[in-house]
């Protein structure tokens, strides 16, 4: 039966090019754009690279503190981390970070920018950077303040040009001498919680970490949980500290922060009142339907257009005694090889489309692929398309009166 | 005539609200589109304010040990008058984070007659502020030494701000209240407006502060002009200069020109990728009303050839055609206008009216147009049906 559908689809396709094309040309525009998309949101979303066990992972990147009339929201300090979250039972890895924040070098008349981030020994074992070169920073160097660093694949480029190793060098960052003991592959700036060009010791630091005891400052943690099963309670000792957590100021009546699971700490924006979760979905929907809408729209309009070109054929088979749920189900089923077809299409012209992308190097570093996640988002979407363009008018034809069907002729 | 034409459309309401429905959609796509674009050349169309060529922005913290404002003041003015002293510098300038084309946002309100003005950017900056951006005062005077500890809190607005409080009378000498609770603060300058956000970005409220010896504690700005002629080699002298100078803190330098190319990405990235998206929407929407224009002619061959054959000329079909076509926008243009003139009538983004109505009548022309175009061949097609072939056929 199926194989007739097929054929019969195959038919109709050949029978009127021009409304074929149209059907094509809709159909797999819609799919580069919202594949192209897809693919974005999970290069920025999914990619485990760095973080490897971010199934174990918990990231407090936020800290808000509100009164009545002010609030302030941002990255938490130092002095909160070690003090209070350094203070957990559960987790078995501490990870903390500073921001990353811009220097210049010159070298050889040339100005180069660099941007680098503060390290602990436990960064290194909760995230599984990949080392081109060389190893990580290791915890007695980091406890001996010595000046080394870890630098990207792109630093190296630019700072030394295409020379071989570069172990055992000096890199000068904010006026100060560091030896590289490693080199890791770059990150786009989209993993902004793992970003830099030169990694260094925490210990390194010009100023006091400790002795500013604010709660506002320019830190991240990650905190490891021995299994995914721990990672409820790791949160939740999180939650039972911030209860405990006293006041800064008068002016404030509360402090927030979160343990959050990566994608929740991604988008939190620091304001208990903005969720960057509700964002980013409601403008992803948005955009998504925006993008389906019209396409929808005009493909249910050349579709009624050509199945009242078969009215003779419905009337027919009508007349022979086939149910309207049979018409239906045949036009829909037609409509989703169509749509396949089209997203067939879509995938091809959604590769050029990111090759295109990726070598106009929008985003440095941030390379689209298509994988079977994006393959998997592809198909709902080609179902979902060819079944909202397929119902209303199969359901139209299937009203259609035999005689007046057959009269038409 | 036209009662005619309403009846014919009429007769087809089912598949005819379809393409009302999609013409409707994509009017307000083109709306949106030419509004966000139209915006977006305005802003681009007002000067700039400022001369950012070979305008540089050092940025470091303050890590000296001391908490006293004098001794703070000292150290940076002394500071600023070394870079100064440099053979490359025109002139050097303190200010707040909020410099030109930055992500950092500094805003304030003010009361002034009962008009509370929110979303004021307010600026600390010093003496040299105007002359190293090269911007223009309009009326009144900037800073200068007398206003060194006086009782009388003075300030410099911009144009934008002055427009809005004053109008067209002068601002000079007139007094308002902070949102900080400070009453009766003076206004001795207005400064020419600075496009800060960027070649796109609206004009915005501002009030400029003259740096006070508390301030230096967090500021962390220097700008300066240097000459055309100051390369990395100087620049690079410049940067030891301030690390030098300022052992523990983290130095860079930046280029205006370049932070204003960052900033403008943030308007055109999503106006390109929206342009993109729309002009694509547009084609297909296009091919489709072609196709289905196309389809309904060819399916009232009979009823044309009755035309023909009793006298009408081809040119009377193709008119009909078209014309049934331009009703049918006209229809779903007058539905979309309805929409899109809430967006001016609620205020929703805050942009000006004249924006949305211009936006809106390009918009009108847009799909008027594009109509036109889609059924001009279709009519034609019409036109050249033969009534004795088309009667056979029935």
């Amino acid at each position: 039966m199926l194989k007739n559908y097929f054929k019969i689809a195959i038919a109709v396709l050949k029978r009127r090019k021009f409304f074929t094309f149209l059907s094509l040309f809709g159909i797999s525009f819609t799919i580069i754009i919202l594949m192209v998309m897809t693919a974005f949101i999970d290069k920025v979303v999914n990619d485990t690279y760095p973080d490897k066990k971010r199934d174990r992972s918990l990231y407090i990147n936020k800290m808000e503190l509100r009164g009545k009339e002010s609030m302030n929201g941002g990255a938490p300090s130092y002095y909160f981390l070690k003090h209070y979250v350094g203070s957990m039972k559960t987790p078995v890895k501490f990870a903390i970070s500073s921001g990353f924040n811009s220097t210049n070098t010159y070298v050889n008349n040339r100005k180069i920018v660099i941007n680098y981030k503060y390290t602990n020994a436990d960064y290194w074992e909760v995230l599984d950077y990949k080392f081109s070169e060389g190893k990580p920073l290791t915890k007695q160097q980091i406890d001996n303040a010595e000046k080394v660093a870890v630098i990207t694949e792109d630093m190296k480029k630019e700072y030394f040009g295409d020379s071989g190793t570069v172990l055992g060098k000096y890199i000068e960052a904010d006026n100060v001498k560091y030896r590289i003991c490693g080199v890791v592959k770059t990150l786009p700036i989209t993993s902004y919680l793992f970003y830099a060009d030169v990694y260094l010791p925490i210990t390194v630091t010009k100023t006091n970490l400790m002795s500013d005891k604010g709660y506002m400052g320019n830190f991240t943690a990650i905190v490891l949980a021995a299994n995914t099963g721990d990672v409820p309670k790791m949160k939740k000792e999180f939650d039972g500290i911030m209860a405990k957590v006293p006041i800064p100021g008068k002016e404030w009546d509360h402090v927030y922060s979160h343990a959050d699971s990566y994608i929740q700490g991604y988008l939190r924006t620091g304001n208990e009142t903005n969720s960057g979760m509700l964002y980013a979905i409601t403008a992803v929907t948005l955009f998504a339907l925006f993008v389906m809408l019209l396409p929808t729209l005009n493909l249910v309009n050349v579709n009624i257009t050509r199945i009242m070109e078969r009215s003779s054929e419905i009337g027919v088979r009508k007349a022979f005694g086939a149910s309207s749920f049979t018409l239906v189900y045949q036009f829909i089923v037609e409509n989703l090889i169509l749509t396949f077809l089209g997203g067939l299409i879509g995938i091809v012209l959604s590769l050029v489309a990111m090759y295109v992308i990726n070598s106009a190097n929008l985003i440095a570093n941030l390379n689209l692929e298509l994988n079977f996640t994006v393959l998997f988002y592809t198909v709902i979407t080609c179902i979902v398309f060819g079944l909202l363009s397929g119902v209303y008018p199969a359901w139209r034809m299937s009203k259609l009166n035999v005689v007046t069907a057959l009269k038409a002729q | 005539m036209f009662k005619h034409l309403f009846k014919m459309i009429w007769n087809k309401k089912k598949q005819n609200s379809l393409l009302i429905v999609e013409i409707l959609l994509s009017f307000l796509v083109i709306f949106a589109v030419f509004t966000f674009g139209l915006n977006s050349y305005n802003n681009y169309a007002k000067p700039m304010g400022i001369d950012y060529q070979n305008v540089w922005a050092i940025s470091y913290n303050n890590t000296l040990k001391t908490n006293n404002g004098d001794s703070l003041k000292l150290f940076y003015d002394n500071m600023v008058d070394n870079i100064k002293a440099m053979p490359k510098v025109i002139d050097a300038a303190h200010t707040s984070a909020n410099i030109p084309f930055s992500t950092s946002h500094m805003s304030t309100g003010l009361t002034h007659n009962g008009d509370h003005i929110q979303d004021v950017n307010s600026f600390m900056v010093d003496e040299n502020y105007p002359k190293t951006l090269n911007v223009k005062l309009l009326d009144g005077r900037w800073y200068n030494k007398t206003d060194v500890g006086s009782k009388q809190k003075v300030i410099v607005i911009n144009n934008k701000l002055k427009e809005r409080m004053f109008g067209k009378a002068s601002a000079i000498g007139k007094l308002y209240n902070d949102d900080d609770g400070k009453k009766g603060v003076k206004i001795i300058g207005v400064l020419d407006d600075i496009k800060f956000n960027g070649d796109y970005q609206s004009l915005e409220y501002a009030i400029y502060n003259r740096i006070d010896t508390s301030s230096y504690r967090w500021l962390g700005k220097i700008l300066v002009k240097v000459s055309p002629d100051a390369n990395a080699a100087f620049e690079s002298q410049l940067y030891k200069f301030m690390a030098n100078n300022l052992k523990d803190s983290n130095i860079e330098i930046e280029h205006l020109t370049n932070k204003l190319t960052a900033y403008n990405k943030f308007t055109l990235v999503p106006l390109i990728i929206l342009s993109i998206v729309a002009a694509f929407l547009i084609i297909n929407v296009a091919l489709g009303i072609f196709g289905v224009l196309w389809y309904n002619i060819n399916k009232r061959r009979g009823e044309i050839g009755l035309r023909r054959a009793v006298g009408a000329p081809g040119s009377s079909v193709s008119a009909q055609l078209v014309s049934e076509a331009m009703i049918l926008a006209t229809l779903s243009l007058i539905v979309g206008a309805f929409f899109a003139v809430q967006f001016p009538l609620l205020n929703v983004f805050d942009l000006p009216a004249s924006v949305y109505l211009l936006a809106m009548l390009l918009a009108v022309i847009f799909i008027y147009l594009l109509v036109l175009v889609c059924s001009l061949y279709p009519g034609k097609q019409a036109s050249a049906i033969l009534p004795a072939v088309a009667l056979h056929e029935e």
